[in-house]
């Protein structure tokens, strides 16, 4: 048996409550005994009468032009009731393209596919069986074209994905979109500070190495899910989205109505990660209600997860100048391998490609960072939104600089590190960014400078850290309403999508600290768009500090009206006169509300031709962990003994969610580090299944895993509070690569660092590599 | 999935009844956890399923003239827990925790263990070196088969398809130390990228009448004769090694998601010899 796990916790913030006591404690989770009893909603426990479901026919080529669709045997199957491809779907949308930053993907394959497992066709049956039998009974035949898979060979290639690009124009920061017609480019971002090609000159030392990260797979327990039903007034989608407002606009844009006639409902998620965002299945399901007048649910297999996002996959080429143990120049180069659709790679470029440069003061930098798309399956959004894979090459260079020049890492990084008021790569001053203080208490907690057992025999030991930041997108906007009922109890109606977070909880903690009631009293409504007012989305850790403010001043409003009913009503200000009896003297009854309403954009300027801004994004997210491994030099095999997380996330709103915010943020990082890659094989996925693709157990995670949030407060925030979904990704990669170098003198330079891997680096630098 | 007939018979016979030995399409089913598996990827599409579920007499653990019989729809819990498995052959005991997952072994039967057949389960180059056997029933009559004799290729076994395995039948250890290592690459609860099993006997310090099984990373199961060979007489950290040398050497390795056959002989090399190592170490 192993031994109970540790968990140090975060003591120091358990006490940090302020005011009425609710923000900074540890509420349990609202709907935890819900979750743990099986009562809570999920889209895919809902039927409808008459609803039929729908399967989907994938695309088994890369990249080829549609020749004929043979649906006969599938439609001649008895319980099939239609089989739709794209010519019925443009019956209903004619139109039929989607995407938040490229209108690009097809709601089924429009003359041509683009990457295996793309959809086709849809058999729909009231019978799941005779559907998914139906849809193996489709034959598709395809003229092959060239296909392009690698992001650097796509930056080329003759094989070019897409014959138009098509800008959506959607979001304010993505407005300066076009992609380059005849290559695979969907968007350079370019920045340019300072005077690299001086500073290089200058240089002392110049170091330049290449990482990789692998395309992975988000891996929410409840696989993608939506339902489309027709009601008197329009349509309605039950859906499992982390973007209800935007699914709600995207809708009514592809049907040409009114937002209005589209309502979105989303009740809990059984994990998202960023996978459910934009559209999925929604523009599919709801134009399949359209076309045959009933409801129709489409839910899809683990297996189909592989075939609808995965992460980026990218290539890092970074170039540092040196000089006095001073960073003092940086190229940075980054491919982003996109798949066959942009969905919202277009963002990460840009947005996470402006951190390039690391949590470094470096005067003079260059980024060139390119969304790339190729034959695979699309990319998108994943907890980091592209960091891991930055920081993952930022830390090992950091590393492997400071072991060249025979400096202290922690010194090294120490020495270069950006804090409060100098300027990041955008020019942007720092703000609010505990950048120094999360590497002095990782410093601290891994005893750094002690001495370190390095372990005997074939049995080496190690240790690592690294350091990672994020900048919050922006702009972007939240809305909430605070309902404050004739007996005195509240209801919080917000679009913030609660799946496994803790949001719900966090934004009962706002409104009942001010309105001064316990948090578990506060009722939290699920996004519906009916009812539920605007929210960019559930992404990027934006929630806590977009939302949080919004439902901030949606309570003020209402604790101001408050005030205002005991005026009119003659309380003296000040008084302990209970709510109701305030509603009492004004309607002479139990009768009444009180609506506060809070609406939040925070301050945002668009880059320059160089890339520069004075004001980048509203707050900076910043996470360090330090790893201690053990390496069997026989076979390779790593143990990570020990890890410790520590970030910024302000002032935690809930001190237990944040531990576990951070815990689980690094352990998915762990699975992507060690274990988890999708292989492909000509654009085929060979490992499309549970079986295969290897996610962390309980216990492959590291026996010791302790998380910390520094003293910190985030100035614009609610309450001095900022994000924490994915500080806890940022810095494990490298720690872990870090700390295997450490160990036994090998340095890998490509995600997963598998044992063989590691075993073949270690016959390479003993001079006798192992053979292919 | 598509529809298929499910026939629950209630005696061995009657169910080696209802199979049929030239079609592929109807097979027994046990704990179905392979083969459900094998339905939803659509791999096999059955027209009829016998369920040994049903089957009493089949649902056994003795002690029999020193040797361990276990009937064949014993799921693999119940060997896990059993006294008898533990006193007779304790790597069976320690094997079966590390095998899958509680809920798999809830269910999984030791026919279903040994009839799947995939190279890389843990429990036949382990019943391999302990020279287990298995009794098989036919149209006809019984037979026996040594767990050694029963894989025939990547997922087959040399039964017919009209035949069942009745019981698992593992002779008296008399004082063999036996161990199992499963090495695994990609998590630690997967499937083995190599899995190697020992069983020995000693005299003074070293080690007398040995068997090597190395599996998973080979098409089938398979004992090492030039490692036993090399392993005779062993009683130090160098002669584990001259044995994981010759278990380099000899052991046909195959490429695949879990490693190249370059490492997996690397593997081979320390595994053997940390297993001769764990075998002498253990009771
Ligand atoms: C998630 C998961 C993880 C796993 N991990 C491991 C692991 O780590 N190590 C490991 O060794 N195994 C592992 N397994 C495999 C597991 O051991 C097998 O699925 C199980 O042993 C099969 O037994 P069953 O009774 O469920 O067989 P079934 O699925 O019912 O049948 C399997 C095959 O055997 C045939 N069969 C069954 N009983 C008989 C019989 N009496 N006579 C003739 N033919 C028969 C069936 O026709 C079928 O072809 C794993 C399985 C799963 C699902």
């Amino acid at each position: 048996m192993r031994p109970a796990r540790g968990h140090d916790g975060i003591s120091v913030m358990a006490t940090r409550t302020i005011g009425s006591g609710q923000v900074g404690r540890s509420v349990p989770r609202l709907e935890g005994a819900a979750k743990v009893t099986g009562r809570a909603d999920y889209v895919h426990n809902l039927r409808l009468p008459k609803m039929l479901i729908g399967k989907i026919f994938r695309s088994t080529v890369a990249h080829g032009r549609i020749k004929s669709i043979d649906v006969s045997a599938a439609k001649a199957l008895p319980g099939v009731y239609r089989v739709v491809t794209i010519d019925d779907i443009k019956a209903v949308i004619p139109h039929p393209f989607y995407g938040p930053a490229f209108h690009d993907q097809p709601i089924l394959a429009d003359g041509k596919v683009h990457y295996v497992g793309e959809p086709v066709a849809v058999v729909l049956a009231t019978d799941p069986h005779i559907a998914e039998e139906a849809a193996s009974l489709i034959e598709a035949d395809y003229d092959e074209l060239p296909a392009v898979f690698d992001e650097i060979e796509a930056m080329t290639s003759k094989a070019v994905v897409h014959d138009e690009l098509k800008p959506a124009g959607t979001f304010p920061d993505l407005k300066h979109l076009k992609g380059k017609k005849d290559t695979n480019i969907a968007l350079d971002f370019h920045l340019r500070r300072g005077d690299t090609k001086k500073a290089f000159a200058e240089a002392e030392h110049v170091f330049e190495h290449t990482f990789r990260s692998q395309q992975v797979l988000h891996v929410p327990l409840e696989p993608f899910v939506s339902v489309a039903e027709l009601t008197e007034t329009g349509l309605t989608i039950h859906t499992a989205s982390q973007s209800p407002s935007f699914v709600r606009i995207e809708i009514a844009r592809l049907l040409g109505w009114p937002e209005n006639k589209v309502r979105v409902k989303v009740p809990y998620l059984g994990g998202g990660f960023g996978a459910k965002l934009y559209i999925k299945l929604e523009a599919l399901v709801a134009a399949l209600a359209l076309l045959v007048q009933r409801p129709v649910k489409i839910s899809l297999t683990m297996e189909e997860q592989f075939y609808t996002l995965t992460k980026h996959a990218a290539t890092f080429r970074i170039k540092s100048a040196v000089k006095n143990g001073k960073v003092t120049g940086r190229d940075c180069e980054v491919w982003w391998n996109g798949g066959a659709y942009a969905d919202i790679g277009p963002r990460i470029t840009q947005k996470s490609g402006f951190t390039a440069p690391g949590p470094y003061d470096i005067e003079n930098v260059s980024i060139d960072s390119y969304s790339l798309y190729t034959n695979l399956t699309p990319a998108g959004a994943l907890r980091g939104f592209g960091i891991p894979q930055l920081v993952w090459a930022y830390e090992s260079h950091t590393d492997m600089m400071a072991r060249s020049l025979k400096l202290d890492p922690v010194d090294f990084r120490r020495n270069n590190i950006l804090r409060d008021g100098r300027a990041q790569a955008t020019g942007t001053a720092m703000k609010d960014a505990a950048i120094e203080a999360v590497l002095d208490r990782l410093a601290l907690r891994m005893n750094m400078k002690a001495p370190f057992d390095r372990g005997t025999g074939t049995l080496k030991k190690g240790r690592g850290i690294a350091v990672g930041f994020k900048a919050s997108i922006s702009p972007t906007t939240s809305i909430a309403i605070v309902n404050i009922a004739a007996d005195g109890s509240v209801t919080l109606y917000c679009s913030t999508v609660d799946m496994g977070q803790g949001s719900d909880t966090a934004n009962a903690q706002f409104v009942a600290e001010i309105l001064n009631v316990p948090a578990e009293s506060v009722k939290v409504v699920h996004p519906d768009t009916d009812v539920t007012p605007y929210d960019m989305a559930t992404l990027g850790s934006r929630s806590l500090y977009h939302m949080g403010n919004a439902v901030r001043l949606a309570a003020e409003d209402a604790k101001a009206k408050l005030a205002a009913l005991a005026r009119e009503v003659g309380v003296p200000e000040g008084s302990n006169v209970p709510v109701a009896e305030l509603f009492q003297k004004k309607y002479k009854m139990q009768a009444g509300n009180i609506i506060g309403t809070g609406s939040y954009i925070p301050n945002y300027v668009p880059p320059d031709a160089n890339g520069l801004t004075p004001d980048a994004t509203p707050f900076w997210m910043v996470g360090g962990t330090g790893v201690e491994v053990e390496v069997d030099t026989e076979t390779g095999h790593v143990k990570v003994t020990k890890m410790i997380n520590v970030a910024d996330v302000g002032r935690p709103v809930n001190p237990r969610i944040v531990e576990t915010q951070l815990s689980g943020a690094a352990t998915m990082q762990f699975g992507f580090t060690m274990q988890e890659k999708i292989e492909f094989d000509g654009g085929q996925i060979t490992n499309a299944s549970f079986a295969d693709y290897k996610i962390p157990s309980i216990v492959d995670i590291p026996r010791t895993m302790q998380n910390e949030a520094v003293e910190s407060e985030q100035g614009t925030g609610p309450f001095g509070a900022k994000g924490v979904g994915e500080s806890g990704t940022f810095g494990v990669s490298p720690a872990i690569a870090n700390a295997i170098e450490d160990a036994c003198g090998v340095r890998l330079t490509e995600l997963p660092l598998t044992a063989e891997k590691i075993y073949r680096a270690l016959r390479t630098a003993q001079g006798k590599p192992l053979e292919d | 999935m598509t529809p298929f007939e499910l026939a629950e018979p209630k005696s061995l016979k009657e169910a080696v009844g209802l199979l049929d030995a030239d079609d592929p399409t109807i097979r027994p089913i046990a704990g179905g956890t392979a083969l459900m598996l094998m339905m939803k990827a659509g791999v096999f599409r059955p027209s009829k399923l016998v369920s040994l579920g049903g089957i009493k007499e089949l649902r056994s653990i003795a002690i029999a003239n020193g040797e361990l019989k276990v009937g064949a729809t014993t799921p693999l819990a119940v060997l896990e827990h059993s006294d008898e498995v533990r006193n007779h052959a304790p790597v069976i005991t320690r094997t079966l925790r590390t095998l899958s997952n509680i809920r798999v072994r809830n269910v999984a039967t030791v026919g279903g263990a040994l009839a799947h057949a995939d190279p890389h389960m843990d429990l036949p180059p382990v019943l391999i070196a302990l020279g287990a056997r298995v009794v098989v029933q036919g149209k006809k009559g019984e037979r026996t088969i040594p767990i050694a004799d029963l894989f025939a290729g990547y997922y087959e076994t040399v039964l017919a398809k009209d035949e069942l395995i009745a019981s698992l039948i593992v002779p008296a250890q008399n004082g063999r130390r036996a161990a199992y290592l499963k090495c695994t690459t990609r998590a630690v609860h997967d499937w083995p990228a190599l899995g190697v099993a020992v069983s020995l006997a000693t005299e003074g310090n070293g080690i007398k009448d040995v068997s090597i099984v190395v599996s998973a990373a080979t098409e089938t199961p398979r004992r090492l004769a030039g490692a036993e060979k090399a392993a005779q007489g062993a009683s130090d950290e160098a002669g584990w090694r001259r044995a994981g040398e010759a278990a380099a050497e000899e052991a046909e390795l195959i490429t695949d998601a879990q490693g190249s056959a370059a490492y997996k002989k690397q593997l081979v090399r320390v595994h053997v010899a940390r297993a001769l190592r764990a075998a002498l170490g253990a009771e």
